[in-house]
């Protein structure tokens, strides 16, 4: 009975999946259409809340108003051909340019309609022209703003975020393995200094390294003017990154160790992995195909929320560092009400997140066949 | 020391360190298994019995205290081997496992012909494909379908894991198989098949059994000797068929009597008391606070007295050892 040579791919394996094959895409199609309506949804109820918020409920509108009366009058009041007219005459005038004024500007019109007009530009990327904040090269256009300063974001964040991300893996997966060791409590123990966020060690890191040691600059991305040669632009922008890396580093790194090394050591712990030890898998193997296999979708999950957060830039680390990123643009249109780039900076920012959200679902099935097999059709 | 032994245990100990001090999960075990035989390890629950299947696996954990004695494997010394060594030449290639709970045991994101298939390739040499091919075989041999090896763990009832686990088990032909309460989980009926599968396995591939529970009425089935645990030892060992027919410790004979029998007119009895903590085990005999035949002597540790290829850890059978 055991001597029966087997072909595995003919055996009622392949004729049932080929069968279900035409249910299974359309469940697919369906699932991804729900997803996407839901997921849009998300977003739309998100950016309407943000523009609401930013615009203060409509408050915003009253600030508008009071500054395009302000300097119209202003105006009127500085022109000479106006000083012979009389006096109801010129209020008629300056009633009639600020009329004029808030029509450009659509305030004629009830906040509440403009909302969802803004709420409509937002959703179709036409994200318009900032109030206050102009990009380097001197446009309004909020995509250029934001399209300027997202490079610099984007090396800052990227590097913080990667060295975070795997040195903390790594040394997560090397802790689980020699757990109750002293490197282990001590990691443990140090794990309260993430307590604090990156712009406070910021501040040290900048005293000690910039200010007594004067060995690394006190900010900025490269120096002044900046060089010429890619080389030593690429070193000069190195030398910048070193601290405001190192206080991110520092203020996350414990905390996440401490973090995945007990993740990894609950799932260490898990009966399968003691039988692949039994079965005498190497250690390698059994890190590989029986702790970071079944815990892979967790770690998709974190590292995908993780590039969602690098769009964001961070808004304080970035001030303290004087890093000319996204973090600090958003800082300074929040203190001028420019609504414009905030509400731009957030479209972007809720696209980004539901991309990832509905692409994980997809990566999930790929890595998980436990998520692969949906409501309906399991066992056949 | 007779080379019909598949396996000689000598002395192990294996204790634990615990915030409330050592444990003394299994002290001083002695017993011998023939080839082709399955001994079954009966005790009660903390009795030290997965301690002793994880002691002859070498499948310590962290907080192990002491770890000593003699396994003898085809006589060869393994607690001698380093531990790859161990690795590459003990663990699945002379012996392997069915865990505990079969439910947990395989890996949820391999499909389950892999993770058969898995030993074979690493000890065996085989590529993929030859190994998948041995694996379908052991499905064959336990019951399992053929296009299972291509399902995942939750797709499975727990009788099909555990039939999956048993296969994986053999997958790489080891001579022992230590099986921990392998049906413990498992209904009546699934139970009674897994122990069919068995009796089977062990009449076709040759195989040795350590099987390790605490339902005496089912493994009795499958048993050709029975090793009775209590407290971290070995109290009694013997051939099943007299076993069953008339233990010699005490204590077996209580837990023989707690089993319910089919057309028995009696009521099973129970034992009194509790079983001694581990953690400070009596001087003497453990079993003496327990004990319905108790005397002086048990005050003094019994040593295990060989009654014509029995052996009884109990002062009560010292007079025909003298």
């Amino acid at each position: 009975m055991a001597e029966t040579p087997i072909n595995l791919e003919q055996t009622g394996v392949a004729s049932p999946t080929t069968k279900t094959r035409p249910k299974t895409l359309l469940r697919l199609a369906r699932y991804t259409g729900l997803k996407v309506v839901a997921l849009l949804a998300a977003v739309t109820i998100g950016l309407y809340l943000t523009i609401w918020i930013a615009n203060m409920g409509g408050y915003v509108d009253e600030i508008m108003r009071g500054q395009i009366r302000e300097s119209v009058s202003i105006a009127v009041s500085m022109d000479p051909e106006m000083r012979t007219l009389s006096l109801p005459e010129r209020r008629e005038r300056i009633d009639e340019q600020v009329r004029l004024a808030e029509e450009r500007l659509g305030l004629d019109q009830p906040f509440v309609t403009r909302s969802f007009r803004f709420l409509g530009n937002a959703m179709s990327l036409n994200l318009g022209r900032s109030q206050h904040l102009t990009s380097d090269t001197g446009s309004r256009q909020v995509r250029t703003i934001i399209l300027e300063r997202l490079p610099p974001t984007l090396v800052l964040m990227t590097t913080a975020n990667f060295l975070l991300f795997i040195l903390s893996i790594i040394f997560a997966l090397f802790l689980s393995r020699n757990y109750g060791t002293i490197l282990d409590k001590m990691t443990i123990g140090l794990s309260p200094l993430s307590s604090a966020p990156p712009w406070f060690y910021g501040i040290f890191l900048l005293l000690i390294f910039a200010a007594i040691l004067g060995v690394l600059p006190f900010g900025g991305m490269v120096v002044a003017p900046p060089p010429r040669e890619t080389g030593a632009y690429i070193l000069s922008v190195g030398r910048h990154l070193i601290l405001p890396v190192a206080a991110w580093l520092i203020s996350g790194f414990f905390a996440s160790v401490y973090g995945w090394r007990t993740y990894f050591l609950i799932f260490s712990m898990e009966d399968y992995v003691e039988l692949a030890r039994a079965k005498g898998l190497s250690s390698r193997d059994i890190e590989r195909r029986y702790i970071l296999r079944p815990t892979l979708p967790n770690i998709i999950t974190q590292f995908a929320l993780m590039l969602i957060g690098l769009w964001q830039g961070a808004i304080i680390t970035e001030t303290i560092f004087n890093w000319p990123g996204l973090g600090r643009m958003i800082y300074s249109a929040i203190q001028s009400f420019d609504t414009p780039v905030i509400v731009g900076s957030t479209v972007i920012f809720a696209y980004l997140l539901a991309i990832t959200v509905f692409l994980l679902d997809f990566i999930y099935a790929l890595v998980d066949p436990r998520v692969r097999v949906g409501s309906g059709g399991a066992k056949s | 020391m007779p080379s019909d032994n598949v396996l000689s245990v000598r002395k192990l100990k294996l204790f634990f360190r615990t915030s409330k001090g050592v444990v003394r999960a299994v002290d001083d075990v002695d017993f011998d298994l023939t080839r082709n035989r399955a001994v079954v390890v009966v005790g009660e629950s903390g009795c030290g019995k997965t301690s002793l299947a994880k002691a002859i696996l070498r499948l310590l954990p962290k907080n192990v205290h002491t770890y000593s004695g003699e396994i003898f494997l085809n006589d060869k010394d393994t607690m001698k081997l380093k531990n790859e060594e161990y690795r590459l030449q003990m663990r699945w290639v002379k012996m392997s496992m069915v865990p505990q709970a079969a439910m947990n045991s395989l890996n949820p994101v391999m499909k389950v012909g892999d993770q058969v298939a898995e030993p074979a390739i690493i000890h065996n040499n085989m590529n993929k494909e030859i190994a998948l091919q041995q694996a379908h075989k052991m499905f064959q041999q336990v019951g399992v379908p053929a296009d299972f090896i291509n399902r995942y763990a939750f797709e499975l009832s727990g009788g099909m894991r555990q039939r999956v686990a048993i296969a994986m088990s053999l997958v790489s032909l080891p001579e022992l198989v230590i099986l921990d309460e392998p049906t413990s989980a498992l209904d009546v009926l699934t139970q009674a098949n897994i122990f069919n599968v068995l009796k089977q396995i062990k009449k076709d591939l040759g195989i040795s059994f350590i099987l390790i529970t605490h339902d005496i009425a089912t493994s009795s089935e499958l048993a050709d000797d029975v090793a009775v645990m209590y407290a971290g030892q070995v109290v009694e060992t013997g051939d099943a068929h007299r076993f069953f027919d008339r233990p010699l410790h005490p204590y077996s004979i209580k837990l023989m009597a707690s089993v319910p029998k089919l057309r028995a007119r009696e009521e099973p009895d129970f034992i009194t008391g509790q079983p001694p903590s581990l953690l400070n085990p009596p001087t003497g005999c453990r079993f003496k606070a327990r004990c319905p035949s108790r005397f002086e002597r048990c005050e003094d540790e019994p040593p295990a007295f060989r009654i014509d290829g029995r052996t009884v850890k109990c002062w009560l059978h010292a007079s025909e050892d003298d």
